[in-house]
Parts: C-alpha cells; structure tokens; sequence
C-alpha cells in the first residue's frame, strides 16, 4: 500500500469531514436549505474518500472496478452544482455566449483522457463537470451584471475545485509515481484545502 | 449455493396470496415488500453477471459491483410507482421507499441464513439489524430526494441521482466492512443504526423549522 496515498487521502478525509461538520453544525443552527446542501456534497466526498482507504486498508490496493468512490465524488458534484442553483436563484437574463466554451473544454478534456480511462465514467465525468463548472460560471457572470457581491467567493471556490479536479485527472495521465514531487498530489491536496474552504465561503458570501 | 429463485418463491407465495384478499394501503405494502424481493433477486443475477462480464472475483463483485447495482434495482420499482401510478401523498411513496427496502433485506438475510446457518443467534440478530437498518437508511437517502428537494424537475432530478450516489457509496462503505471479522465487521453493522438515529434526531429538528 502506498504510503504517499494513504496519507494523501487521510488528509482529504479530514478536511471532507470537517466541511460536513461545520456546515451540519451551520445546519442546525440557521435551518438554511444551501448549508443542507453543502453538507451533503462534504458528506458524500467524505463517503467516497472513506470507502477508497477502507478498501486500501483491508485490501492493500486500490478498487479495481472503482465504481463506488467514483460515484460519491459524482454525487458531490451534483450537490455542488445544486449549491450553486440555490445561491444564485432565479435566472431572468439569456445566457452568456462565452458560456458555450464550457462544454466544449470538458468534451475535450473528456476526449483526451479516453486515451487512458474507460468511456462511460469519461461521459459521467464530463457531463457531471461541465455541469459544475456551466452553473458557476454563469452565476459569477449574473453576479457581476447585477452587481451582487453575495455568492462570489463561493463560486470562485467551487471553480478552483473544478480546476484541481482536471488537474489532478491530467496530472495522473502522466503518472510520476507514489512521490511527493509528483504533481497529483499537489492538486489533491489543493482539492483538499478547497473543502477546508467552502464552508467560509458559503457563510461569507453565500449564506442569504 | 443457494437456489435464490426457490427461496424467493417460498418467501412470495404467502405475500402474493395475502396480497389478493388484502385491500388499499395493505395490499400496497404487500406488493412492495414483494417488489422488493424481487429486486433483490434480479440484483443477484444481474451483479453475477456484470462480474463475469468483467472477470471480477466474489469479493470484488461484493464490495465494488453489488452495492451499485442493487440501489438502482431498488429504485426502478419507485420510478415505476410514481411515473404511472403518479401517487399524490407523501405518505405513499415513503411507504413504498420503506417496503421495497425491507422486502429486499428480508430475501438477502434469509440467503445469509441458508449459506451460513442459523446457530449464532447474538452474531444473526446483529446481523439483522445491521442489514435491514442498512437497506432502510439508503431507501430514506433515496426517498427525501424524490420527497423533499425542490419543485423543478430537473432539479429534482439531480437531487435523487445525487442521492442515489450517496446510498451507494453508504452500502459498498458497509460492505466493505461487514466482509472482515471481529471490530470492523461490528462497526459496519452498528454505523446503519447511528446513522438511523442521526437522520430521525435531524429529522425532527428540521420539520419544527419547516425545512422538510
């Protein structure tokens, strides 16, 4: 069992439990539908993450099939982007034409990386992140024309997520082993300060 | 090995009799206890065959193909009642989410009894409580998507896939566990009854505050 993993993913544990923790504790207190939802996406990150180290733990290698922990990260990005609809709220304006760059980047990315993965959980991811990304994106734009300052942080935190999670798929194309100086691992921990993040985010800008 | 069809034969006769003398919500109990066994049974077929399908030996078709196969079996009866039937009381379709998880554990313990027998009667009870808690909490996940989350469709939609994801992960984390001896197998089967509590403790907080 890799060490560097291990660690890695202890770390990602902790800070996807902490986010769950906080905005469950958030939860109890306001009764605020968007700290139910990013409790949800903390837990179901939370989830995937345990299950992954549970089975390294007890199996000494990783999923071989990996459907589970796969499907709770795609659970967490579904909670995110329902994170992001709920902030931003109603949409009165047409959508913004540089917006179509986004499913363009993510089918792209998506038919760079069916050179090393399988084809549906290429399609789920691509689908899953470009919905991600299309809602913040959007949501930053209607921000900035309505001049609304709420949400801002949040969006931005959730893209930075985006950005760390397409790093660490590129980076683990050209995989430079279980060492530190192997810039997957970097990104995850990025990933990992993200959900230390969210949270503050949501309670600065985004909890209305 | 066990002869699932004949055990889930054995189990749906007496159900499918009563079913026909029963009437409204007793009969509908009855048929999606019954659906539930039924899932489980084609879940047991169809995760035997994605595992040959794909080389996977028991232990992994157990821990990594099973869990997602048989939340998705469970959820198509659900997305059978409320498509067609387009049920309006909520009460209706917990009862449904409820029943179709219970019908489906009680096939799965009595296959655990037949392979593994019945003489522990500490370790079984455990067991059982553990397992149905487990089917039941991932039936509550997928029934407050399709209760509680938004009035848009797609919105609604995503929510219950999201949900769904989230049962899924929740039974390959409780089968992963389960599959070892002594304190991790004991903790598998206590985190469902936690998480029970949890949810019915939340539950109450947030149904005084009008959330749910």
């Amino acid at each position: 069992m890799p060490v560097i993993e291990s660690i890695d993913n202890i770390i990602q544990l902790v800070t996807t439990g902490f986010c769950t923790a906080f905005s469950a504790s958030r939860l109890v207190a306001t009764k605020r539908r968007e700290w139910a939802i990013l409790t949800l996406a903390g837990a179901v990150c939370f989830l995937g993450d345990l299950y992954w180290q549970l089975y390294l733990l007890f199996y000494g290698k990783t999923p071989e099939y990996s459907y589970i922990s796969y499907i709770g990260w795609y659970a967490g990005y579904l909670f995110l982007s329902l994170l992001v609809v709920e902030i931003r709220g109603e949409r009165k304006s047409k959508y913004n034409r540089w917006l179509f760059l986004v499913p363009a980047f993510t089918i792209g990315m998506g038919i760079f990386y069916l050179q090393w993965g399988d084809l549906i959980g290429n399609i789920i991811s691509a689908t899953l992140m470009g919905i991600l990304i299309w809602v913040s994106v959007d949501a930053l734009i209607m921000a900035k024309n309505e001049k609304k300052k709420e949400g801002v942080f949040l969006y931005i935190t959730i893209l930075i997520f985006c950005f760390a999670e397409y790093a660490m798929w590129t980076a683990s194309c050209f995989w430079q082993g279980d060492t530190y100086m192997n810039p997957y691992f970097w990104f995850d921990i990025l990933m990992s300060s993200v959900f230390l993040a969210l949270p503050f985010a949501l309670k600065k800008g985004g909890e209305i | 090995m066990n002869n699932i069809e004949n055990i889930f034969m054995c189990l749906a006769a007496p159900l499918l009799i009563a079913s026909t003398v029963t009437k409204e919500r007793g009969r509908r109990l009855m048929i999606f206890m019954l659906t539930g066994m039924a899932s489980c049974l084609f879940s047991s077929y169809i995760s035997t065959f994605i595992a040959a399908a794909q080389g996977a030996d028991v232990i992994s078709a157990s821990l990594e193909i099973s869990p997602f196969v048989e939340e998705i079996m469970k959820l198509f009866p659900l997305i059978f009642y409320i498509l067609v039937f387009e049920p309006t009381v909520t009460s209706d379709i917990l009862d449904a989410c409820m029943m179709t998880a219970i019908g489906f554990a009680t096939l799965e313990n009595v296959c655990f009894l037949m392979t593994n027998g019945s003489e522990d009667i500490i370790e079984l009870a455990i067991r059982g409580f553990g397992t149905g808690t487990m089917h039941v909490v991932c039936a509550s996940f997928v029934a407050f998507g399709l209760l509680h989350l938004w009035n848009r469709l797609w919105l609604r939609v995503a929510g219950t896939v999201a949900f769904l994801c989230a049962a899924t992960t929740f039974h390959g984390i409780f089968n992963v566990l389960v599959s070892q001896t002594g304190i991790p197998m004991y903790i598998g089967f206590i985190i469902p009854v936690g998480t029970m509590v949890g949810i019915l403790v939340l539950r109450k907080r947030l149904k005084l505050s009008g959330i749910i």
